[in-house]
């Protein structure tokens, strides 16, 4: 006994250190790139700028500012406009891009599919076009000079279309973030459509149920967890909207320069010199995306992953 | 389970982009001017100049710094383009706070209160008290706070409106000397072809208004003593609102920012006819629209009581040396030659640039006329005129960003959505006093 103790508290010494050694460089990452910039970002939303010395043209020093920020971030008429339009768009955006990423992907999984490589790579594609790039076109496309829909529309006698009013911009601006998001979802989806083992389907059809049926009754309900896990990463993605329409703004005069919550945050931070304004905000979106996310996930974990807690 | 990580780690992703962008953009930029030389007394310096201006990749350009390097043995000028007047502002507060600055800044006049009061700027007052009879009074007073110099005046913006002579004459109206005038000029122009309008409505030129309503008599800012006051709600400031409002409730602008694909499209098709801005503003219209050169002419901007001329400038920019730069004495030297000397000021004209200094404004007489205008021979006298009917000083506030952009959105709103433009003046009013107050100024 007195012999193999200290060995045995050796073994278990570096048993214990060896998984650290492992995580190590993943550690470090992570605190350099994720713990430190959040909590400095905390730390920031406390500090504001104050006048020293008085005068006309005292000088502004960071200090202490208490929660005021916060205060400040949650009073502010614009974020909140801007979180209400995110809503807008969303409701357009997420069911018709999941919809369709859906609708794709059981197409490409039907067994008659035909230029099924073809098709799929073709659906993808637009998803390699970056949102600043799809943006650009778009507005081009939007501008009634530059658009040929409106061009044809003027050829057959009508009026140019007003794709930048209200509601139509929310529909233009869902549009440019359909191409992407359905080619992005429809391959996570047909990934998942593909796990499926086919004796599932093969007996199915003897049973006699037809293409429509197994999509029904077999397909969507076990790609539900793709289509929550998709669904999740589209409220996310339209929290965090801002390339979109901080891309169109300059043609726009209907998109404001707080239009939705990351374009506020932004002006907070580098127009309006409010660093600690912005920090308080970001920490607000965070937490708010954090607690949404669980709470969505907590909604459908026992009915679609079939874990009992 | 495992789903659920994967979720949770681009939560994260995500939001690590939102936070670096925030945070760790400071320490980029830190980056971009590590290249900066030592102390003066070093000898040679490297003199890191952040301008739009004078772009690297123009030879004309280049060929300024070249002269200057030429007689300056020792030094380098190293040339980078950060961006206007709000990056650059928010860039050079950033750098300020990094301590790695750059030597030599240009800024809008507008733009200088907000980077004094975060003290990153150099009082140069005495640094270029060599040069004070090389530049007009009321040209340094737009670079000076407080009667102390905080920078060179690069260019000025002599208020001019800038039309399209064949189409005006084809509308059969005339250059509008009072904006009564104006308003007159869009009815007629509007009437004969609802298509076109005489100008576009843009709500985010701010500094526009501005200068409109310091026309009308209102000051939006202005210091007294200690404390400051803010003009925007005063009743001259809010008759100017009501003109907007007038014009644009009629339909005679089209409510639409300028300079987008729209409004340049629109200008070479000849359906907005005119833009009220500056003598800067020939060069913009010909990068857009070259191919209706020769069909526009500049006059005085309107004024609102016939026979009153004054005016301020509009746009225009100066060049400040960062609080922290290790080579101050020299950039300030560098600022103040090519900005105040005869030399350097004559050479700024070959930018297309309407220079600040004496010898570059006395140039300008004798040279060509804008490219976009090659008939109206004229056109640098007139501006020379107006220049010396600039006799309104405008005092820019330390949130000069806060009042601009809280405006233009709510213009913008107002003039799509039929609201009133008074409001918005207002509600910038009490944004700008509020701003003011929580950064612990005193405001009357």
């Amino acid at each position: 006994m007195t012999t193999i103790t200290p060995r045995r508290r050796r073994l278990n010494l570096r048993g214990a250190l060896t998984p650290w050694l492992f995580a190590f460089p993943a550690i470090v990452l992570f605190t350099a790139f994720l713990v430190i910039p959040i909590a400095y970002s905390i730390f920031l939303s406390f500090r504001g700028y104050q006048v020293e010395g008085g005068g006309a043209y005292g000088r502004r020093v960071e200090g202490f500012v208490g929660i005021d920020n916060y205060v400040g971030a949650i009073t502010n008429p614009e974020l909140l406009a801007g979180f209400g339009r995110v809503l807008i768009y969303g409701a357009i955006a997420i069911p018709t891009v999941l919809g369709l990423a859906l609708l794709f992907a059981l197409l490409l999984d039907a067994p008659k599919a035909r230029l099924t490589g073809f098709s799929r790579t073709a659906i993808f594609v637009p998803y390699a076009v970056p949102g600043v790039i799809a943006s650009l076109l778009w507005g081009f496309m939007y501008l009634p000079s530059t658009s040929p829909m409106s061009y044809i529309a003027r050829e057959f006698g009508g009026s140019s279309f007003d794709f930048f009013g209200y509601p139509a911009l929310y529909f233009s601006l869902a549009n440019i973030a359909l191409w992407s998001g359905v080619g992005f979802n429809m391959i996570i989806i047909y990934t998942s459509l593909r796990a499926i083992p086919s004796e599932i389907y093969e007996a199915a059809r003897i049973d006699g149920a037809s293409e429509m049926k197994i999509a029904l009754r077999i397909k969507i309900p076990l790609v539900l967890p793709a289509i929550v896990l998709t669904g999740l990463f589209s409220v996310i993605g339209t929290l965090q909207l801002y390339s979109e329409p901080a891309t169109l703004r300059p043609l726009a005069s209907t998109i404001s320069s707080t239009w939705v919550p990351l374009m506020a945050i932004y002006q907070e931070a580098f127009t309006n010199d409010n660093l600690g304004g912005a920090a308080a905000a970001s920490v607000l979106l965070a937490g708010g995306t954090l607690v949404l996310s669980v709470v969505i996930l907590r909604f459908f974990q026992r009915r679609t992953f079939g874990d009992a807690e | 389970m495992k789903t659920q990580r994967t979720a949770f780690n681009s939560t994260h992703g995500r939001r690590r982009v939102v936070l670096a962008s925030l945070l760790v953009g400071g320490f980029a930029l830190a980056g971009c001017s590590g290249a900066a030389g030592g102390p003066d007394s070093g000898g040679d310096v490297t003199l890191e100049f952040w301008t739009w201006s004078l772009k690297s990749a123009d030879p004309r350009a280049q060929e300024i710094i070249d002269v200057y390097e030429a007689e300056n043995p020792g030094v380098t000028i190293k040339l980078s383009e950060v961006g206007g007047t709000t990056e650059t502002t928010s860039k050079l507060l950033a750098a300020d706070r990094a301590d790695d600055v750059p030597d030599v800044v240009q800024l809008e006049y507008r733009g200088i209160p907000a980077v004094v009061s975060a003290g990153a700027v150099r009082d140069i007052t005495e640094d270029v008290a060599d040069s004070r009879d090389s530049v007009a009074d009321n040209i340094w007073e737009l670079s000076s706070l407080g009667g102390q110099v905080y920078g060179v005046p690069q260019d000025i913006g002599p208020m001019m409106l800038t039309y399209r002579t064949d189409l005006f004459e084809q509308y059969g109206v005339e250059a509008p000397t009072t904006w009564a005038e104006y308003a007159a000029a869009a009815e007629t122009i509007h009437a004969q072809d609802p298509s076109v309008s005489i100008a576009s409505f843009s709500a985010t030129q701010f500094e526009f208004f501005a200068a409109q309503a310091a026309q009308a008599g209102a000051e939006w800012w202005s210091t007294d003593g200690d404390s400051w006051e803010v003009g925007i709600d005063s009743e001259a400031s809010l008759q100017t609102a009501d003109y907007w409002q007038d014009l644009v409730d009629r339909g005679l602008v089209s409510v639409e920012p300028l300079l987008t694909p729209e409004w340049n499209a629109k200008v070479n098709s000849g359906k907005i006819l005119s833009w009220a801005a500056a003598a800067w503003a020939p060069s913009v219209i010909y990068s857009v629209a070259p191919d209706t050169a020769g069909n526009w002419a500049s006059v005085p901007l309107p004024q609102w009581d016939a026979g009153d001329p004054a005016v301020s400038f509009l746009g225009g920019s100066a060049y400040l040396i960062p609080e922290k730069s290790k080579n101050a004495e020299a950039a300030a030297k560098f600022a103040a030659w090519l900005g105040a000397s005869d030399e350097g000021s004559e050479l700024l004209l070959t930018l297309d640039m309407y220079p600040g200094g004496n010898a570059g404004r006395e140039a300008t007489l004798s040279n060509e006329p804008p490219r976009l205008m090659p008939e109206q021979t004229d056109f640098y006298e007139r501006a020379d005129e107006i220049i010396d009917n600039t006799t309104i000083p405008i005092t820019w506030g330390p949130n000069v960003n806060v009042a601009s952009s809280a405006f233009g959105d709510a213009l913008n709103d107002a003039a799509l959505n039929g609201k009133s433009f008074r409001d918005v003046y207002i509600a910038t009013q009490k944004a700008v006093v509020a701003d003011l107050e929580k950064s612990g100024y005193t405001v009357k």
